[in-house]
């Protein structure tokens, strides 16, 4: 399983990048969301005041890069990370498909709001070619949080062993 | 109670700052869009990675269409030749056109210069996420950028300035949804809102099933709203819909540029005559 994720993994990142130097054309839907798995991981696994601070520089990261309304992505991301503590501290996380249906379940809630509230606002840049695109996001994403994360936290666990 | 908070304090916690984030997106503080100095902090620690990844990008393109995709040259070359042949019967149709063009300029008074005064910039970086279009140009405040301000090239419209820092600048693509603005119809001069939708479309509200738009025509910015220049092509209507119900078309138009490959951009220094409030246009 693990093996097959990684060949996923990296053959997405190989198309992904392919597509972005050759073309310009910026393929997000190709490219995982590493900031966000960034901000999971410190909530998941990592905690207390260390794992706060660690989802300090990537949720400052998407405020940065994100074009949306001044302090929303960071303030989002930093619910993020306390939504993922809450489900860290409450659930058993080192089963590969506890972290693909988390990580998931979050992506799309993220994905969902965002799209409400933008149709809320009156703006309505989606057709269904973005809905297929950005389930191929979330669904990269997640895969790829299971290989990633089961290595890290198991060298977490050994640097705070 | 006590307990239900220590057992729940961070759920809460996510809650809370959840809610405040809603709120900021639906009604932006417009006193924490001036305080911006952490934005333009992280501007400054951003932009040497804009340029590193643009640069590395830049390269690995020109080795790919200098060198090993000469096999496309030829044929190229051919589909050129003929493009030639044809734009050189296009500009003595134009000539006249174009003389007496002038000609009026001249008897209008009208100060080209001035109206539109530009700096040119390049594209270093992209909005990283799926919900927003938008675009990182390397021209900030020291150039004279600021909030408010068009964005074009030679070909069409790009979009407009939505955030400035030093040396780097935001701009809202035309397609984002959070983009509207004036325009008309080159042809008819029916006038209607364009609005992004996503992808490289927009779509023009407010058009009565009873105007005249058909697929194929063009659309210019009317310059009314002040937001944008007049006579700066938006792009090609590539639907209209009429619906038995409903008051007005559905329209599509694609923009004249392909947005997410333009590589070098004009800024018009001309500040918008509507007041300009980032992260509510």
């Amino acid at each position: 399983m693990r093996q097959f994720l990684v060949l996923l993994a990296v053959s997405y990142s190989g198309a992904a990048a392919s597509v972005w130097w050759l073309s310009g054309f910026f393929p997000w839907f190709l490219l995982p969301d590493f900031p966000f798995l960034a901000i999971v991981f410190a909530g998941l696994f990592m905690g207390g005041p260390v794992g706060f601070l660690a989802a300090i520089p990537p949720a400052l990261f998407r405020e940065l890069t994100v074009s949306a309304p001044p302090w929303t992505f960071f303030l989002s991301s930093m619910s993020l990370y306390f939504f993922s503590r809450e489900i860290g501290l409450r659930m058993f996380v080192r089963a590969e498909y506890y972290i693909l249906t988390i990580v998931v379940g979050l992506l799309l809630t993220e994905s969902l709001s965002i799209v409400g509230l933008m149709l809320v606002a009156g703006s309505r840049p989606f057709s269904l070619l973005w809905g297929a695109e950005e389930a191929v996001r979330i669904a990269w994403t997640g895969l790829l949080a299971v290989p990633l994360y089961m290595d890290l936290s198991g060298r977490w666990q050994r640097v705070k062993e | 109670m006590g307990s239900f908070f220590r057992k729940w304090w961070r759920l809460l916690t996510a809650i809370l700052l959840l809610s405040v984030a809603i709120q900021f997106f639906v009604r932006p503080p417009l006193a924490l869009s001036r305080a911006d100095s952490v934005h333009a902090a992280g501007s400054v620690v951003f932009r040497p990675v804009y340029a590193t990844v643009d640069y590395a990008r830049r390269g690995i393109h020109t080795v790919w269409s200098h060198y090993i995709a000469l096999v496309e040259v030829s044929r190229e070359n051919d589909r050129l030749r003929r493009e030639v042949a044809a734009l050189r019967e296009k500009i003595h149709e134009n000539r006249d056109t174009l003389l007496e063009n002038r000609r009026l300029r001249e008897l209008l008074h009208f100060s080209e210069a001035a109206e539109r005064k530009t700096i040119g910039a390049r594209v270093v970086g992209h909005d990283v996420s799926p919900w927003f279009q938008a675009v990182f140009i390397d021209a900030g405040i020291e150039a004279g950028v600021e909030p408010g301000m068009a964005v074009v090239t030679p070909a069409g419209g790009i979009g407009r300035i939505h955030k400035t820092y030093s040396g780097l600048a935001e701009v809202l693509l035309l397609t984002d949804g959070r983009f509207a603005a004036d325009v008309i119809v080159e042809r008819s001069r029916v006038r209607a809102i364009a609005e992004g939708m996503g992808g490289n479309l927009c779509r023009l509200k407010y058009v009565s099933p009873t105007q005249d738009v058909v697929a194929g025509d063009r659309i210019l910015f009317s310059g009314f709203d002040g937001s944008m220049p007049k006579g700066i092509l938006l792009g090609t209507v590539v639907s209209a819909d009429r619906p038995r119900e409903g008051l007005f078309q559905k329209i599509k138009v694609q923009t004249a540029v392909n947005l997410q490959a333009a590589e070098e951009v004009l800024v018009v220094l001309s500040r918008p005559s509507i007041p300009f409030r980032a992260g509510k246009l």
